[in-house]
């Protein structure tokens, strides 16, 4: 009784059976692509390096703490919410923009030390490669504004929810702009200190762009037309609705049209230097 | 169309020019060349004579000034597209902060189907270091590793750009017994080279070039003998120099003969032999033997000084 009711799904023909593969054997085994490898493989490339997270993630989230969390002023009105809310956009921004200005850097350093050669080889598009970076520096732009979030949510930063999460989601597609800056240094001069350098010079037009501390009077005027200030204006909007505080503490209102109007402008002289940079090294194959 | 005839690859014509301060450089000035399926062919010449454009062109790296290129009957990127071609190029750029696995890994990402990632490892014998970070790899380690980058759309064409430069005699023993296995499963194979003995160990036939130029073409053997042969010169009477011309061009080893009024060069693969012929039966006088280095071969075989001494871009 117990041997037949054992033997018996062996009889049965079915697709478990080994028989069927043996016929379809191949010379040789195969594996499919896997699309997300690339991006996957480049994330983990970013985060491990522990020089470049310090000041993506590690600095924004010190500077945040410093300034804004454990500031007296912290928890005065900034409109939509409060100064803590106000100082942890501005440093969510300064971290977005290392990492896209980074990541924009290498991807022309790379490929015009032989990686790009080395793709030429393989069935990658351009368009997808573009793709792959933009959605590399995306998900590293994200980082330091999760963190430093975060750290607000928990150390009383305060605001409406269209304050919260329009600031953020500002930070995060804005912060694409400057990896057209990163790419425009890494053309420009060939190197991973030129990378480097265009990441220092994110400290002066930090200040420059109103981030660190307010600037009033010409000051003012002339940080107006620097890249950085549009960007965080803009991040800022939903909080301040146009509100800049100046130095002496004063209240200042700018129409939205003159963030929009700077990002624009910034972003299209970049996307103009970078086209054209590339066509010249194209030229010299 | 499935292009199951067409040569492996097919050039006609090609020429390839830079721009350069003082006008055009012509890197290659009009090489037609068909390389049929299944050779093993090495691309030989001196730096400069146009070997890495050649391959260039032949990848869709770069394209032609004039001329054609066919890839397997296809267009060189629809042939790379298609994983059809790959190759191991000379100065393919590698990501340094990457370890050799993730590298094969991104590589691999490219291709809608690729030969298992273990797989390839194995095959460039890159199986135990496949977690070590590629800027702490060897030049022979990240070369094997641009070969198993190769391997990995099981590719009809492999193409080599001097594969072994910076590898050690070992490493380099170990990189052509890898690829006789590849060649012997049936691939077309390419490579560029300025070792002689590379050559003569590993293609079926010699593709030799110059000065953008192909200067001889033929198989291995044929070539290496007009190549590595020696210079025996020496001074005869001169009523003896007729009867020694014409038995010296009879014997096998002789490649070619020489005469400037009472002087003998003669150029062969057995140069004792000669000396012996020369010294015993025709009193020869002054002789000197000399092994001409592949630069002197390949002026010696285009007959020209200026091809090669130009040195066009690479």
């Amino acid at each position: 009784m117990t041997a037949t009711t054992m033997t018996s799904p062996d009889r049965r023909p079915g697709p478990g059976r080994a028989t069927p593969e043996l016929g379809t054997t191949r010379r040789e085994a195969r594996s499919r692509g896997e699309r997300t490898a690339y991006v996957r493989l480049e994330l983990r490339r970013t985060v491990r390096d522990l020089v470049t997270m310090f000041f993506v993630v590690g600095l924004p989230a010190f500077m945040y703490v410093l300034f804004g969390a454990s500031a007296g002023y912290s928890q005065e009105n900034a409109g939509n919410g409060n100064v803590a809310l106000y100082v942890m956009i501005s440093m969510a921004a300064y971290g977005a923009v290392t990492a896209t200005v980074g990541i924009g850097g290498t991807a022309a350093v790379e490929r015009m030390q032989g990686w790009g050669r080395q793709l030429g080889l393989t069935p990658l598009r351009d368009g997808t490669y573009v793709a792959t970076k933009a959605v590399v520096a995306l998900v590293v732009a994200a980082l330091p504004i999760l963190v430093v979030y975060v750290l607000g949510v928990l150390t009383g930063a305060e605001g409406t929810a269209t304050a919260w999460l329009g600031s953020a989601a500002i930070l995060v597609v804005g912060a694409v702009m400057f990896a057209l800056y990163g790419l425009v240094f890494g053309l420009a001069f060939r190197s991973e200190s030129a990378v480097t350098a265009a990441g220092g010079s994110l400290v002066v037009l930090g200040f420059l762009g109103n981030i660190f501390f307010p600037l009033s009077g010409i000051l003012l005027d002339i940080a107006r037309f620097t890249p950085l200030y549009g960007y965080v204006s803009l991040a800022r909007y939903p909080l301040t609705e146009g509100h800049v505080v100046d130095s002496q503490g004063g209240l200042v209102h700018e129409a939205l049209w003159m963030s929009v109007t700077n990002v624009a402008v910034w972003t299209g002289i970049f996307a103009v230097l970078a086209t054209w940079l590339v066509r010249r090294s194209r030229g010299r194959q | 169309m499935t292009h199951h005839d067409s040569p492996a690859v097919e050039l006609t014509a090609l020429t390839k020019s830079f721009p350069g301060r003082a006008g055009a450089v012509q890197a290659v000035r009009g090489i037609d060349l068909t390389v049929d399926r299944g050779e093993v062919v090495a691309f030989l010449g001196p730096n400069g004579a146009g070997k890495t454009t050649t391959l260039d062109l032949v990848l869709g790296l770069t394209s032609p000034t004039s001329g054609g290129v066919r890839v397997l009957g296809q267009s060189p990127r629809d042939a790379v597209r298609a994983g059809r071609v790959s190759a191991v190029l000379q100065t393919g750029g590698l990501l340094r902060d990457l370890t050799v696995r993730e590298t094969v890994e991104l590589i691999a990402s490219t291709y809608a189907v690729h030969a298992p990632v273990d797989d390839v490892l194995r095959r460039a014998n890159l199986t135990t270091v496949t977690s070590r970070k590629v800027s702490k790899c060897s030049g022979g380690e990240q070369q094997r590793l641009r070969f198993a980058l190769a391997l990995l759309p099981d590719p009809e064409l492999l193409i080599l750009d001097e594969p072994t430069a910076g590898m050690d005699v070992s490493a380099r023993h170990t990189f052509w017994d890898s690829m006789h296995a590849e060649a012997a499963a049936g691939r077309t194979i390419l490579f560029a080279t300025h070792y002689l003995e590379e050559a003569d160990s590993f293609a079926g036939r010699i593709v030799l070039v110059a000065g953008g130029r192909v200067v001889a073409d033929g198989p291995t053997d044929v070539i290496r003998g007009r190549a590595l042969g020696r210079t025996v010169a020496a001074r005869l009477d001169l009523d003896l120099v007729d009867a020694a011309v014409s038995h010296l061009r009879s014997l096998a080893a002789v490649h070619e003969v020489r005469v400037d009024r009472d002087r003998l060069t003669v150029t062969t693969s057995d140069s004792d032999a000669v000396a012996r012929a020369l010294l015993n039966g025709l009193a020869a006088r002054d002789l000197e033997v000399t092994t001409g280095s592949l630069e002197s071969a390949f002026l010696a075989l285009t007959g020209t000084t200026d091809t090669a001494s130009e040195g066009a871009a690479a």
